[in-house]
């Protein structure tokens, strides 16, 4: 399992990377803005991408949008201090499979990415 | 600008410290920012745009920055360096997000968010606009003090 980290915040990619680490997720990449986003998305070496949305560059959600009309079913988790049901719904129909709203405890994030990859039936 | 348009950044300011900081965050008194030196030490400031313009600021003495930090990562920060001021950045973010969440527009369209700015030294000063008026909220915590200061430039669109 190897996890996508993007955020441009190397501070919150950290966080990330620490909660992650809790549930056996060890193997990760970054990214630190929309545009490196998709570079890395498209490699196909990754299994989870979790995608802040306010970037330099190229926003996340624009990126979400890049690189799912690239045909990338790879599970996207936004994590974001976007919180309003109409940025959720942008995300979910823009190809998101799930959503956190930061600030988030390390729990919470683990929740999400176990019920994001049962889903995909990667888990 | 009314007062009450100050309690969305507080509440986002205590679920930031009781959700990532694991501590509460007291504040006190609602004032008015002064425009003389600010003998503060790191300053993190984003912009809202959109149905409603305006800047949101959060002010740390070093000890409180280098406490946040060291506890948001779980190891000692001694030192201001990239990573606190990247780390300040990301809570006045986060801090805005939350509040700019539960403000409804005319629109139905949310605030948006620029990216955060850090300014940090000894020396330098904060000057506010004399059109404009800065609410401030003095904060205390078991990291330290600090300070939520909150600008409104055109409110008109929200509801």
């Amino acid at each position: 399992m190897k996890a996508l980290i993007v955020d441009d915040s190397a501070v919150m990619r950290k966080i990330v990377i620490n909660a992650i680490a809790q549930m056996g997720i060890t193997d990760v990449g970054h990214a630190a803005d929309g545009q490196e986003a998709v570079k890395e998305a498209l490699s196909g070496n990754y299994d989870l991408v979790l995608l802040d949305w306010n970037m330099p560059n190229m926003l996340g959600i624009d990126a979400l949008k890049v690189i799912r009309a690239k045909g990338i079913t790879t599970p996207v988790i936004m994590v974001t201090t976007e919180a309003e049901k109409s940025r959720i719904l942008e995300a979910i129909k823009s190809g998101a499979n799930n959503y956190v709203v930061k600030p988030f405890q390390p729990e919470h994030l683990i929740g999400k990415i176990k019920d994001t990859l049962a889903k995909a039936g990667t888990g | 600008m009314k007062v009450e348009y100050i309690n969305p950044f507080i509440e986002g300011v205590n679920e930031l410290f009781l959700t990532m900081l694991g501590c509460e965050a007291l504040r006190g008194k609602v004032g008015v920012a002064k425009a003389k030196s600010d003998p503060r030490d790191v300053t993190a400031l984003i912009g809202l745009s959109g149905p409603a313009r305006g800047i949101v600021a959060l002010t740390f003495p070093i000890p409180t920055a280098l406490a946040m930090v060291s506890k948001l990562l779980g190891t000692p920060t001694r030192v201001v360096d990239a990573t606190v001021s990247d780390a300040v950045a990301e809570m006045v973010n986060i801090v805005a997000g939350r509040a700019k969440s539960k403000f409804q527009t005319l629109s139905g369209d949310p605030i948006n968010l620029s990216l955060p700015t850090v300014v940090r030294g000894n020396s330098y000063k904060v000057d506010y606009p004399s059109k404009s008026v800065w609410l401030d909220v003095p904060f205390e915590s078991e990291l330290g003090s600090f300070s939520l200061r909150v600008t409104f430039d055109d409110i008109s669109k929200l509801k």
